[in-house]
């Protein structure tokens, strides 16, 4: 297991700080191209999510391995408000007729595992894997 | 997949090879297939994108850094469009799905609320009701008495798709549940009118013409509850004329009460009626005019009242382009002895 | 289509000028706009259509359930203005009977 790079996530340029950090990250575990775009992809929906809706919050990286295989392993978590109804927000159509960009679907399209734990008041964290193929 | 991508990689490279080498426009149209072939097997944008610079990078490996730097740049703006393409798919999928269940609603609905047109000596009978969407908000129902007379119910929920038919669906429960006989028109309006007003939302209303037929006396009662009204063809002086009849919609006032009204029936007289989806019918920017069914009707006067209400709503689906804004019900009684 | 609505208020009354096509994708936002104001007890709700050419039943539906609630809430409901087509709805469903109309514009005709 490597060690966990963090970024905190307070105004809009933390976003792109926190792409930079993601697809290096990615990019040196071996993921090519188009992984690392999308994973890229993934890492601004996640952080925009925490720069709009939570005033604070931070997203984490760390490269992961098991027996067969690697990957990175992200985590998005924040103090806001939470999400009062979380299958309305991973329903698709929900995000983009708003013209939110791709939204949590995008992300769980993105990447190869997702996990969403969100309470009311406390805030919500997004754990999310893509595996090296 | 990854089988797909690897043969069109082969593929795509030569193919490209060949156009810049030749411009040949059959390159092109290989092209185009495999754009298909692609889409089909549901590759993505930025994958493309990768294709495309990896053949390059096979065919030309001494191009600029600065060009496939900006092939990179190309793939990152490709990322968003990936994403909308695979929602669109699911969207399209969870459309279908929807629409199968539609249907499975619709033809229950179908059986539901079936009626048959029933046969009256003298009585030469016309009905059509096409949804606009695929259930239908209009109601129309026949009803035989150990009397001889026949009640008909016409019935148009406001609004139109699956919550009109939902509501269709009580009005039938509860018509089915008044006593068979000895009903007069005013007491159905009535006794529905409560139902109407206990069962549904505040903004939900419905209008309802019920009229019942005597043979014996040639004598038609109806009452209506803020239907359209529909028309009486006057053989003898060859004149239509507007059947009037005041009553509130059903479900806005639980104590509304209805007037019966009476006409006499003479040989080659018509009744005609109609939901509003008939005369709110619109060409373009142009309403048409109520007296325009008349003339449809006028026109195939010599031909049975099914063939007439047939012709009717044939001409007024062509006015809208064969696209129904509204459901479109329309029954035309004519005495023929 | 569209349906502009332009509410003032002025003490107990408010004034709720539409103007556009009312049907059913219109419909909801002029129940988001009369309802609440309904809602205020006391509350005088004058409507004018004089710039609403056309307006299906989804509209009369929302009038329905505006007079509701002013029973409920013990305010008032009053349309004014109205343009001969969309009077005719109100006089077909018997609504003219039980809602506060004024027509004199257009009802002379």
């Amino acid at each position: 297991m490597g060690t966990q790079s963090c970024i905190n996530i307070q105004k809009e340029w933390d976003i792109v700080g926190a792409r930079q950090l993601g697809r290096d990250i990615a990019k040196k575990i071996g993921f090519g191209t188009v992984d690392q775009a999308r994973i890229a992809t993934a890492v601004s929906e996640l952080a925009r999510n925490i720069y709009l809706y939570a005033d604070s919050g931070k997203v984490c990286f760390e490269a992961i391995e098991t027996i067969d295989k690697k990957g990175i392993s992200m985590i998005a978590i924040d103090s806001g408000p939470g999400i009062s109804d979380i299958s309305l927000v991973m329903q698709d159509g929900y995000s983009t007729s708003r013209g939110l960009g791709a939204g949590l679907p995008g992300v769980k399209r993105l990447m190869d595992e997702f996990d969403l734990i969100s309470e009311k008041e406390q805030g919500t964290e997004v754990k999310t894997i893509k595996w090296l193929r | 997949m990854g089988n797909v991508i690897d043969l069109d990689a082969k593929n795509y490279k030569s193919l490209l090879k060949n156009y810049i080498e030749t411009q040949d426009e059959k390159f092109l149209y290989r092209a185009e297939q495999i754009s298909k072939s692609f889409l089909k097997n549901n590759i993505l944008p930025e994958e493309i994108v990768n294709l495309h610079m990896q053949a390059l990078d096979e065919l030309y490996p001494s191009l600029s850094g600065e060009f496939q730097r900006s092939m990179n740049f190309l793939l990152e703006t490709m990322i968003s469009y990936g994403l909308a393409h695979q929602e669109f798919q699911t969207l399209r999928e969870e459309q279908l799905a929807l629409k199968s269940q539609i249907a499975v609603a619709a033809s229950m609905q179908d059986t539901l609320l079936a009626t048959s047109k029933p046969n009256i000596e003298g009585l030469d009978i016309g009905v059509i009701s096409v949804p606009a969407n695929q259930m239908n908000g209009d109601y129309h129902h026949f009803i035989e008495s150990n009397d001889g007379s026949i009640g008909i119910a016409l019935a148009d929920v406001i609004g139109k798709g699956v919550p009109a038919a939902l509501c269709m669906s009580m009005i039938k429960y509860s018509m089915d549940s008044f006593p068979e006989n000895a009903m007069q028109p005013k007491s159905i309006l009535e006794n529905l009118n409560r139902v109407v007003e206990r069962n549904v939302d505040p903004s939900m209303f419905i209008t309802m013409f019920y009229a019942q037929y005597q043979p014996k006396d040639n004598k038609l009662h109806y009452a209506s509850a803020g239907h359209e009204p529909g028309f009486y063809y006057n053989a003898k002086r060859d004149k239509f004329e507007e059947i009037e009849a005041k009553g509130l919609v059903l479900g806005v006032s639980l104590d509304a009460k209805y007037h019966q009204y009476n006409l006499h029936i003479n040989k080659d007289d018509m009744i005609i009626l109609l939901t509003d989806g008939v005369t709110e019918c619109r060409q373009g920017e142009r309403f048409i005019e109520r007296e325009e069914v008349l003339n449809v009707i006028r026109d195939h006067a010599h031909l049975s009242a099914q063939e007439m209400v047939d012709r009717v709503y044939k001409y007024f689906q062509r006015l809208q382009n064969f696209q129904l804004r509204d459901d479109f019900t329309l029954i035309i009684l004519r005495k023929d002895v | 289509m569209n349906l502009d609505i332009n509410v003032t208020n002025l003490n107990d009354k408010s004034t709720c000028a539409v103007a556009g096509e009312i049907d059913i994708y219109t419909a909801p936002k002029l129940k988001e706009a009369i309802l609440p104001l309904t809602k205020q007890k006391g509350q005088l709700v004058e409507v004018d259509l004089e710039n609403v050419s056309y307006m299906d039943s989804t509209g009369l539906g929302v009038f329905i359930s505006a007079l509701k609630s002013t029973k409920e809430n013990d305010s008032q409901l009053k349309l004014v203005n109205l343009q001969d087509r969309v009077l005719r709805l109100f006089n077909i469903t018997g609504l003219n009977e039980i809602m506060d109309l004024n027509s004199t514009i257009h009802g002379g005709k």
